[in-house]
């Protein structure tokens, strides 16, 4: 079968658009691949000052993965004196919540913050704004407090009109206390024993 | 049309969310602030000028059959480039923004403009009614986040207006208060546009009578 001479236009014409598309697109992504990565490790870095106590290194560049977690430690003149990594709490009211948790060597919360969520602006993003909460986990271990919000019998607050966020927060945050509790001579074997590990690099373990 | 007229018409008369009320996904979706308004206008504004742009560059060159595919892949690029530059460059608003950015592909009132406008007219024409069509959308964004902020926060572009004892309706920051907020806009929209139109009737009936005046002096003369 012949293609007709308006069948061969309209391919030539579609051919011609997505080929000009893509040519574009191609250049965008070269113009603003390095600044997309340097934003996205400059928000790290703001959320990570937040989380982490004084230190004297780059967390960032000396990450090292345990168990698919990407872990950031902050030295202060080589003591390990915190680490953060991020948690995801799929529970949340719409969508995940990230949240980025700071951990002192021995177990216990330094800060959290989130880091990216979905939650209903003036009840849910309390997570967020309602600093007071957000504090309410400084200085809490596993063992020290009920990791649940007080609607479900725990020492947590939920807020008005919204206990769904905060719960999805204090079970994600609880679930890394865990997770450290759990992989801690792993996570601060690897972070004492080669400090200039790259991500991704192996698996946990000594 | 004439430039003016051009412009007119898509900022005002034919305003895609107060008079076409398309668009009313990202309208409803992100306008819980001014900012947030403004910023997801802006990105469409510039979706909207490339699309037309190119689409009036190659008008008579695409087959009939295949235009609407071809639209969508022109303006599915410019949204990409969109919001690849606000990923690197407005981070933070990129995160805000969210899904919304992309779902600027499915905003009808895009391919609207490239279908029923830039499609048929001269580039300069479509670059201008992209700029209306764009401002209008802008406009009208910033208005409902602003009215939504207002209310539901007491705050504008994120600065306390009414003090720390306004208690805060938090039904307008929520999806019933969008709709509530918008049927608010709308009636005045509407309140303005109908004094408009009696004013401009007034004009033309005294010009009417001015001339029918004029007429009768005449014979009378």
């Amino acid at each position: 079968m012949k293609l007709e001479r308006e069948q061969l236009q309209m391919v030539l014409a579609l051919f011609v658009v997505a080929a000009i598309a893509a040519i574009l697109l191609g250049l965008t992504d070269i113009v603003t691949r390095e600044p997309i990565a340097a934003a996205r490790k400059e928000a790290l870095h703001r959320a990570l000052q937040q989380v982490l106590p004084a230190h004297t290194n780059d967390p960032q560049a000396e990450a090292v993965d345990v168990d698919g977690k990407v872990i950031y430690p902050a030295r202060d003149h080589g003591k390990l004196a915190g680490m953060a990594w991020e948690v995801i709490a799929p529970d949340g009211y719409s969508g995940s919540i990230r949240i980025l948790v700071g951990v002192h060597p021995d177990g216990h919360v330094l800060a959290i913050r989130v880091t990216d969520h979905k939650e209903t602006p003036g009840l849910g993003d309390g997570i967020v704004r309602n600093q007071a909460w957000v504090d309410s986990f400084r200085g809490r271990g596993l063992d020290d407090v009920r990791w649940k919000v007080k609607k479900d019998g725990g020492d947590f607050d939920q807020f008005t009109g919204a206990t769904i966020s905060p719960r999805a927060v204090v079970k994600a945050v609880k679930g890394a206390l865990e997770f450290y509790r759990a992989k801690q001579t792993a996570i601060v074997g690897r972070l004492n024993g080669n400090s200039e590990s790259v991500p991704g690099s192996a698996g946990g373990g000594e | 049309m004439n430039k003016q007229e051009v412009f007119a018409d898509g900022f005002w008369k034919n305003n895609t969310i107060f008079v076409q009320l398309l668009g009313m996904c990202p309208l409803l979706g992100v306008t819980t602030s001014a900012e947030n308004g403004f910023w997801m206008g802006a990105a469409t504004l510039l979706v909207l000028l490339g699309s037309n742009l190119v689409v009036s560059l190659v008008r008579g060159v695409i087959p009939k059959n295949v235009r609407i595919p071809a639209y969508i892949t022109i303006i599915a690029a410019f949204v990409t480039v969109v919001g690849m530059l606000m990923n690197a460059w407005m981070h933070d608003m990129y995160l805000i923004l969210g899904l919304f950015i992309p779902l600027i592909v499915v905003n009808c009132a895009i391919l609207g403009r490239a279908e029923a406008f830039a499609s048929k007219n001269s580039v300069s024409d479509a670059v201008v009614d992209a700029l209306a069509v764009g401002l209008g959308f802008t406009f009208a964004l910033l208005l409902l986040g602003g009215v939504r902020e207002l209310l539901g926060q007491g705050e504008l572009f994120g600065f306390p207006v009414f003090g720390e004892s306004y208690p805060n309706v938090l039904m307008f920051i929520l999806p019933p208060g969008a709709f509530i907020a918008l049927g608010f806009i709308l009636a005045g929209v509407n309140l303005v546009n109908r004094q408009l139109k009696l004013r401009a009737d007034a004009a033309k009936a005294k010009a009417v009578n001015a001339d029918a005046a004029a007429t009768v002096a005449v014979e009378a003369g």
